[in-house]
């Protein structure tokens, strides 16, 4: 069994070596293809993780009618629960409402405090979504309840910015497995280089009897090796590059607004999907290579 | 050990490059297989050693049906015959020692028995003193005794050769028939395919001869005289 091993990774080796231009430049070709994975799956990632923050912390504020009594309150309060798309909901009475409204006046809010006697605002209930639903969406639905006078939320902007990154997000997909699929590609393309290139011996590994197995394994150590080489700079870019951007922008976006995910583990993960995609890719390019060079019929 | 029962191959072509052949061959005969080119000499070879499946009929080689037999079953069969070509098919970037011991490291003997095993093949062949050299160093007639020690390193039952000394001088195909029968002495059987009436007629074995496809003659006396 080991010797059996042994002989596959020195034919592996062996390929690369008579080759290696040809081994280097598709890993070059490979490597090329994997910054630019990680460059997306970097901003993915990071999107992700904004839109995340994002759709946690705004939160819908919806108005209650003045009619409604405090008695009301928590069958209305059932109702909003019901809502598709309702995450958790907080009710502020008319006082509470005040005291916010003070605090969000800052210094010279203490002059409202003479509206506490004979409050004109109405009390709300402070609803956030679950992550998958739009504030409009949600919001709709709200103001169609009996009882709700207004449902308000960061506006048009917000959901705007929502749809924006969600855009970012599924391009980034989009384009990760158009990548992905042009270096399995390319690593495909230099295994059937290889093969033709041993052609001969192929031919009387056949005659002799060396089974399919044997024959076919070299090839795809090759391409899982030529996979993993052209990983290994995309995934020190990566981790140093990351840690470097990350430390220069304070782990912030558009002034403290937007969190970056940090370095550890974010980076490194990123780097080991690197590593796994380009084994898997040089491995689903050489056996695509090997089913079609060597399928041998009769 | 060789027996073939109304084999027909037609090639998608269209081709009948065999028809309604039956031959029987017993263990430890040498046989030549001889007639024009497009006889269907190669296409007999073909389902002898798995690469064309018979279009009917049965070939049954050392007790396996050939024809029916599963494509992942192909190379544990191959390894019980040796085959040789006309044109040489030795790897220009290995000496006479690899080449050989390429056929047995491909199916995975341990080193030592490889390593013992193609002495004694060199020996055989006679090439000891060539071990270490490479196919472009060696005459052709010496290159082909490469490829039949290749076919014979792991000491097949039956040998079959397409044309062995097809690119020969009359001397050198001397060598190599004088190879091949001592080979044959040692038990294996040898089927050799040829054009070569000279030499037919010189060593002279039991002869079948392809016409378009179907024996014609089968000689069991050996040599063969008559429509030279
Ligand atoms: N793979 C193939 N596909 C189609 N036709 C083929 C194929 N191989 C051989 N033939 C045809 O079958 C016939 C027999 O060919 P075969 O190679 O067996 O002849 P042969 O006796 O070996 O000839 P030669 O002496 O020239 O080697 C020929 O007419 C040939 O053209
Ligand atoms: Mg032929």
């Amino acid at each position: 069994m080991f010797r059996l091993i042994g002989r596959h990774f020195k034919e592996a080796f062996q390929g690369i070596f008579r080759h290696f231009a040809m081994a280097l430049s598709s890993a070059n070709a490979v490597t090329i293809t994997l910054v630019l994975v990680s460059l997306l799956t970097l901003i993915v990632g990071n999107v992700s993780q904004i839109t995340k923050n994002l759709e946690e912390s705004i939160q819908i504020y919806v108005k209650i009618d003045k009619e409604i009594d405090e008695a009301q309150i928590p069958a209305l309060q059932r109702k909003v629960e019901a809502i598709d798309g309702v995450g958790s909901v907080e009710y502020s009475n008319k006082d509470q409402e005040l005291d916010r409204f003070i605090a969000g006046k800052g210094e010279g809010g203490k002059i409202f405090e003479i509206y506490r006697e004979d409050n004109p605002l109405s009390p709300a209930f402070l609803v956030e979504i679950k992550s998958g639903y739009t504030l409009s969406g949600v919001s709709e639905n709200l103001s169609k309840i009996q009882g709700i006078k207004e449902v308000e939320y960061g506006g048009a902007t917000a959901d705007d910015f929502l749809r924006v990154l969600t855009t970012i997000r599924t391009s980034g997909y989009v384009i990760i497995l158009a990548l992905t699929l042009l270096a399995i590609f390319l690593i495909n393309n230099t295994i059937n280089i290889t093969i033709h290139n041993r052609n001969e011996e192929i031919a009387i590994m056949r005659q002799v009897g060396a089974s399919n197995s044997y024959i076919r394994q070299p090839f795809v150590i090759e391409g899982v090796f030529i996979g993993l080489m052209g990983a290994v700079v995309p995934a020190l870019l990566t981790i140093f590059g990351y840690k470097y951007v990350y430390e220069s922008l304070n782990g912030q976006l558009i002034s403290g607004m937007l969190t970056l995910l940090p370095t550890n583990p974010f980076a490194y993960y990123v780097a080991a999907f690197l590593a796994v995609i380009g084994m898997v890719v040089g491995l689903i390019g050489s056996l695509m290579s090997v089913n079609k060079q060597l399928r041998w019929r009769r | 050990m060789v027996h073939l029962q109304n084999v027909y191959k037609t090639y998608k072509n269209g081709v009948n490059a065999l028809n309604d052949v039956t031959i029987d061959i017993k263990d430890g005969e040498f046989v030549y297989v001889i007639g024009e080119t497009g006889s269907g000499k190669s296409t007999f070879i073909k389902v002898l050693d798995g690469e064309e499946i018979p279009t009917r009929g049965t070939v049954e080689v050392n007790g396996v049906n050939v024809g029916k037999l599963r494509f992942s079953k192909v190379p544990l069969y191959r390894r019980t015959l040796g085959v040789v070509f006309q044109d040489y098919r030795l790897l220009k970037k290995k000496t006479v020692f690899e080449n050989i011991a390429f056929a047995l490291e491909v199916i995975n003997k341990p080193r030592k028995e490889i390593r013992q095993r193609v002495r004694e093949v060199l020996e055989i062949i006679d090439l000891t003193d060539k071990a270490k050299s490479f196919p472009d160093e060696l005459s052709g007639g010496q290159q082909q005794r490469v490829t039949i020690g290749r076919a014979i390193a792991n000491n097949p039952k039956l040998l079959i050769a397409d044309e062995p000394t097809g690119n020969l001088d009359p001397e050198r195909s001397n060598e190599i028939l004088e190879l091949l029968e001592k080979i044959n002495a040692s038990g294996t059987t040898v089927i050799m395919v040829t054009h070569d009436i000279n030499l037919v007629n010189k060593y002279k074995k039991r002869t079948i001869k392809l016409e378009t496809g179907h024996v014609v003659s089968d000689s069991k006396e050996g040599g063969y005289v008559a429509n030279v």
